[in-house]
């Protein structure tokens, strides 16, 4: 179980206090407007930026003292989660040698996790000769050859075309039921994220806003932000013109 | 990489700087005022002056070049043109002497043909005029090549709202180009006005005499030739004094200058139909450019037809001196730069102190204030109750030049060392990937090609400085712009010719290599 407890943030007079828990296991969609406070979210928990208070624990464990490297995480970023320099295969590498002098027996996992995202035998191209859902595919495959339990992903999808979206989607969803994983997931496409999401979290202006099963946080109603997140009342809906 | 190599480079720096400070305080206490310190006020005034002229007029010529050439995208020999610009920026000063001199001087290709039709050239170049066209002639290319870059910048989006709007030429200019412009003025005048300012190789041969020096030059004349230690004191704490107030703008507006030459990928612009600029903008390019391009090509014509000339023991004992001083120079301001970045971007990156980051940053640049003869008569006056300064000639030549270079080489190695933690920093940490592992396989892709052009800077600067080796240089120890000097002032212009073509390829062929290096980089992944 993935847990915090106000944990806060502050950058100047802006600051963010997030209370969330993560069952086990469990795939958590976190959506919210731009600037809100998700990527500072997924930042805090993966330790790239120290926290001012509060507490974060996984299965018990007090993360907060452990470098980035030391928790037992894996995250994925928007972009720029692979160096260009370095072959698909190598970048996979890292995940088993930082300093990358692999073993025969690493070289044969970074194949098995390459097969796994569907790429097999793409391991020695570089990134600028991959498509960009390809890209994120190494990137995936990095983070499963890590094999930690908790998986971050911060927006990582959102320059692929739909389609594209969905099958990465899927494939993360099956890879968290096959390796037991714990997944945290910010997504700009709430409808597209409920379809695979146990839990939805809408974090607005630093803090967790609303959070529950999927459907009940799209069809809350009342609540201010979120309606205006989805545009609920505002254009010809019955709220203003109704009565 | 830790931050030892930083904080042992900023010792030493801090060291050497304050030395040299403190070596021009004692000198201030010493008698000598020296001959004319009543001209002091009168020095001061025609610096700034010739600085300012210098200035305005170089800005004026690449603002023309660098929107005549943006406009006119195709055109038979604009690379080449480009490749003019970007070699007069880096020409060793007293190259460029040579080749106003073999232009314009009285025995020269404008001259000689002035001659004829009864008009004296030499009696005209010697004094402002020389100092204004050799200063204009390097740093128009510099103004026009950052500029060019800006304009280039502007993206086709710009150009197609442009063209959909139909908005006609003035207002092009003065909508969409001026900004531009404008935007890189404040920086670019106070970087330009500082070397004309600091100018030595320059005004010394083609100044014409002591009504035309700056303040540098009369550093070097008081103790040189006079020992008038309080007067050059005097000066160099002036000069001190008056760069430092130039350099605020420089910081205050000190986004990072856009550096390097235009790749020249240009789009078509919607004004490049326009009657007005059909008929300016060829007019501005033939001038500007035959401005450039015929004093480089009177170097290499005169060069050439003298070439036999180098087989001479002068000019080899020269370039041997000139390689064994320059190489040095060049590796240890690389090495400075390099270990300074490094601890700006752990203090900026790892501990959050953005202010100490910038505060390295700005140590950098100490040489732009404490100029390098102020920084060379400081430290002849520290040194000289120990031992002879000229003894230790070469080491002290080899740091005054490792610092000349260091804002240049920093400028070169910073952006890739921050670029590597911002955007690769998080993905790093995350993996572990630290220590040796980490400037392997993340910094060195990225660093690999600035530190070859950081040291291709850094060793062309020392090749071609003459106001340091001068000072400290004597009968024993002449360089290469040394010797070039000596031949000037003897008239003996094919020598001269010979040397300044020498000096001219060694400098280019660094900046060639250092441009062709790729390394790991990141440009052959992409």
């Amino acid at each position: 179980m993935l847990a915090l407890a106000e944990l806060g943030v502050d950058y100047g007079d802006w600051r963010a206090s997030f209370d969330l828990t993560v069952p086990k296991g469990a795939l958590c969609a976190l959506i919210g407007p731009s600037g809100g406070g998700k990527t500072t979210l997924l930042h805090a928990i993966g330790g790239f930026v120290r926290p001012h208070r509060g507490s974060l624990n996984f299965d018990g464990r007090d993360l907060l003292p452990l470098a980035p490297a030391e928790r037992p995480l894996s995250i994925l970023f928007q972009d720029h989660n692979l160096f260009p320099h370095l072959t698909a295969g190598d970048n996979i590498g890292l995940a088993l040698d930082p300093s990358l002098r692999l073993s025969a027996d690493q070289r044969a996992a970074v194949e098995a996790v390459l097969a796994r995202v569907g790429l097999a035998g793409l391991g020695g191209r570089k990134p600028g000769e991959l498509s960009g859902g390809q890209r994120q595919r190494v990137a995936l495959a990095r983070a499963l050859a890590r094999n930690r339990p908790l998986m971050l992903l911060d927006e990582p999808f959102s320059g692929l075309d739909p389609g594209l979206r969905r099958d990465m989607l899927e494939l993360v969803d099956g890879f968290r039921r096959q390796d037991g994983l714990t997944v945290l997931m910010s997504i700009h496409t709430p409808v597209e994220a409920a379809e695979i999401a146990d839990l939805m979290v809408f974090v607005d202006d630093g803090r967790v806003a609303a959070a529950g099963a999927p459907e009940a946080v799209m069809a809350e109603s009342g609540n201010e932000v979120l309606d205006r997140y989805f545009r609920r009342g505002v254009v010809g809906g019955g709220g203003r013109h109704g009565g | 990489m830790s931050r030892l190599p930083g904080l042992l480079a900023l010792g030493a720096l801090v060291a050497v700087v304050g030395l040299a400070l403190g070596g021009l305080v004692i000198a201030g206490g010493e008698p000598g005022l020296g001959s004319s310190a009543s001209h002091i006020p009168r020095l001061v005034l025609v610096s700034l002056a010739q600085a300012g002229l210098s200035t305005v007029l170089s800005l004026a010529l690449g603002a023309a070049l660098a929107l005549a050439l943006a406009r006119r995208s195709r055109f038979p020999g604009r690379s080449a043109l480009i490749a003019a610009m970007n070699v007069a920026t880096v020409l060793p000063t007293i190259v460029i002497v040579f080749a106003v001199v073999a232009v314009y001087g009285r025995a020269g290709w404008l001259g000689s043909g002035a001659s004829l039709i009864g008009l004296d050239f030499d009696t005209w170049l010697y004094g402002l005029p020389g100092i204004l066209i050799a200063h204009v002639f390097f740093n128009a290319p510099l103004a026009a090549r950052i500029f060019l870059a800006g304009l280039s910048a502007i993206g086709p989006e710009q150009w197609r709202l442009v063209a959909h709007l139909g908005l006609p030429p003035a207002a092009i200019f003065r909508l969409v180009d001026r900004p531009v412009l404008v935007r890189e003025v404040p920086g670019l005048a106070a970087l330009i006005f500082l070397l004309c300012f600091t100018s030595f190789a320059i005004v010394l041969a083609l100044g014409g005499g002591p009504a035309n020096s700056t303040l540098e030059v009369a550093i070097f004349e008081a103790l040189r030739f006079e020992a008038a230690f309080r007067r050059a004191a005097l000066l160099a704490a002036l000069q001190i004094a008056i760069c430092l107030t130039l350099l605020i703008p420089i910081m205050a507006f000190g986004r990072r200058v856009a550096e390097g030459a235009s790749t020249g990928h240009q789009h078509d612009r919607p004004d490049r139909d326009a009657r007005m600029w059909r008929i300016a903008d060829p007019a501005i390019v033939l001038l500007g450019g035959a401005f450039i391009i015929v004093p480089l090509a009177a170097v290499a014509a005169n060069g050439l037809s003298a070439f036999a000339s180098l087989f001479d023991t002068l000019v080899v004992r020269a370039l041997v001196t000139s390689l064994a001083i320059g190489i040095p120079a060049g590796a240890l301001g690389t090495v400075l730069a390099l270990a300074l970045a490094s601890l700006s971007r752990h203090l900026r990156v790892g501990d959050g102190r953005i202010a100490a980051a910038n505060a390295v940053g700005i140590t950098s640049l100490v040489i732009l204030v404490v100029s390098p003869l102020a920084l060379s008569a400081g430290l002849f006056v520290v040194i000289r109750p120990f031992t002879s300064p000229l003894s230790v000639a070469p080491l002290l030549i080899v740091v005054v030049n490792a610092l000349m270079a260091l804002p240049f080489a920093y400028r070169q190695v910073e952006p890739p060392l921050m670029l590597s933690a911002e955007r690769y920093g998080r993905l790093a940490d995350s993996l572990g990937i630290a220590g040796v592992a980490r400037a392997r396989l993340v910094d060195w892709p990225l660093l690999s090609r600035p530190l070859a052009v950081a040291l291709a800077v850094a060793t062309a600067l020392s090749l071609g400085d003459l106001g340091v080796a001068a000072f400290f240089g004597s009968g024993d120890l002449v360089t290469l712009p040394l010797l070039l000097h000596r031949q000037l002032g003897a008239y003996r212009m094919a020598e001269a010719a010979s040397v300044s073509l020498l000096l001219s390829l060694m400098v280019l062929a660094l900046f060639v290599a250092a441009q062709r290096w790729t390394g790991d980089g990141f440009a052959r992944a992409r």
